[in-house]
């Protein structure tokens, strides 16, 4: 047996106890923006383990940058869309953002897209830390619902593009679109509401 | 997903998915009545199923688990609903206590004890549009909820105002949050829509008929509609000469009171929140017995 083709140590992500696991991280994330919630306790990386905890045949899925395993795929049971019109998608954070995803309608503002980006890494700062090093850190001070004043999100590999689109894209309230970011350790939400000042550190 | 062998929260895991990207969706445009699928369950609509729903979307097996109706954990439907959850959830406590619970699934009430960051609570909602009442056409009404026009509903409310010389609503008080969504908070009285705002726990609203499940994220703004001239105020519950009427059984002066009326048409007062009552009622003997 070779050691290398056995999942990492850790809960199955294709386990329903896992998803709820995860799920309930998320919802935290949600509630408070900003937050970094670990998710280093999965066989899978965070990216996938949300991906599994969210998705079905139900809604869609769009991956521009090839992120997913193709043997994912038929595990996640998403149908497949354009980054464009999907109701999830997945890019690389550390490239240009170069569509326009759904921003659903002044009616159905819950048809806008979630877009999961992945990065290098992830910190609340305490004080003067910041991000690992790793592409272009980028210190974020965020406030709106779910923050009781301010927080801090220190976020390394995310190309400043995706901030001003992001900007564009929730201008006029309620369209819009939600963020999750997510590193090789954990993740966090944007959702449309959070105000976000960029510091460049 | 379904080689797996799985049976926990009733709900297949279709089912949870879609109320949790619901779930997500609501807090994200806090207020907004997100629409679901909503499944069939085992009790008729109207017996908090989309508040089940969520809860058992939610729920996972270190859970602690607290249902009440109208304040009360004893009442036959909050009986009924705990034992469903505790049948269908191998594995999760439950508890009377709101300080020990982690998800609290409520109709008609918001506990006097200030819910904390860690707690979830889960409102169980008979009619979630507050536009109803003077809009019948759904289409017309979502793009009056899109555009945050409230103007009619604020005509209604003065209208109340102009007859009554106060806003009479007495339960499910039109309430905006975060500044633009205008929602109706469910058959709490005025007394608990103050808890909507800045609270620390998320609160989460479901609709089982209506098909709708809105949130209000923790640190939002909720603000009760109302006029310049003709301030919101909750219920009064001072007697004749003014003083505060108390709890009957736990001496209470600052909680939500329920009537009751005596066989001798006297009428006496009790907490409406019984988990509050029974804990000031311990604490108050506490202190007589450190006394003695
Ligand atoms: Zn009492």
């Amino acid at each position: 047996m070779n050691d290398l083709m056995q999942p990492l140590p850790g809960l199955d992500v294709w386990h329903p106890a896992t998803q709820q696991a995860v799920f309930r991280r998320l919802l935290d994330c949600y509630s408070h923006p900003g937050r970094v919630e670990a998710c280093g306790d999965t066989d899978r990386a965070p990216l996938t383990a949300l991906l599994a905890t969210l998705l079905d045949a139900e809604t869609s899925l769009a991956d521009p940058h090839h992120l997913i395993k193709a043997g994912d795929w038929p595990k996640l049971e998403v149908r497949s869309g354009t980054a464009e019109h999907a109701a999830f998608v997945v890019a690389n954070g550390t490239l240009a953002a170069d569509f326009t995803p759904r921003l659903g309608t002044l009616e159905s503002p819950e048809q806008s897209a979630t877009l999961l980006l992945l990065v290098n890494s992830l910190v609340n700062p305490l004080g003067n830390e910041q991000a690992r090093s790793g592409g272009q850190c980028l210190n974020l001070k965020l406030s709106g619902p779910g923050i009781p004043g301010t927080l801090k999100l220190a976020v390394s590999g995310l190309h400043p593009g995706w901030l001003s689109a992001r900007a564009d894209w929730v201008a006029v309230f309620p369209l819009g679109v939600d963020l999750i970011l997510c590193d090789s350790r954990g993740f966090t939400a944007l959702p449309r509401t959070t105000h976000i000042e960029l510091e460049v550190c | 997903m379904t080689s797996h062998a799985y049976n926990f929260g009733f709900l297949d895991e279709y089912a949870k998915k879609e109320v949790r990207r619901a779930i997500l969706k609501a807090i994200a445009i806090p207020g907004y009545q997100v629409p679901y699928a909503s499944r069939e369950m085992p009790m008729g609509r109207g017996f908090g199923t989309g508040g089940l729903q969520l809860t058992l979307a939610l729920i996972g097996p270190d859970e602690i688990v607290k249902v009440i109706d109208q304040g009360s954990d004893d009442s036959v439907n909050a009986v009924n609903l705990r034992q469903f959850i505790e049948m269908t959830c191998p594995g999760v406590s439950t508890t009377t206590c709101t300080a020990e619970c982690t998800l609290l699934q409520t109709r008609h009430r918001i506990p006097e004890l200030p819910l904390t960051a860690e707690q979830i609570i889960v409102l169980q909602v008979p009619y979630p549009d507050p536009l109803v009442v003077v809009e019948s056409s759904e289409n017309k009404r979502k793009t009056m909820h899109g555009e945050a026009d409230y103007s009619r509903l604020l005509v209604k409310l003065y209208e109340d105002i102009v007859k009554y010389d106060e806003i009479t609503i007495s339960h499910r008080y039109p309430t905006r949050i975060n500044g633009h969504y205008v929602i109706d908070p469910s058959p709490i009285p005025r007394w608990d829509v103050a808890k909507l705002n800045n609270s620390a726990a998320l609160l989460l609203f479901g609709a089982g008929r209506e098909k709708k499940i809105y949130a209000v994220p923790p640190h939002t703004r909720a603000e009760p509609l109302v006029f310049s001239d003709v301030p919101f105020r909750v219920e009064d519950f001072r007697d004749e000469a003014g003083q505060r009427r108390v709890c009957a059984r736990c001496g209470c002066a600052n909680s939500f009171l329920d009537e009751f009326v005596g066989d001798a048409g006297n009428k006496t007062y009790q907490c409406s929140d019984s988990d509050w009552c029974d804990e000031q009622l311990q604490r108050a003997e506490q202190v007589q017995g450190v006394a003695a």
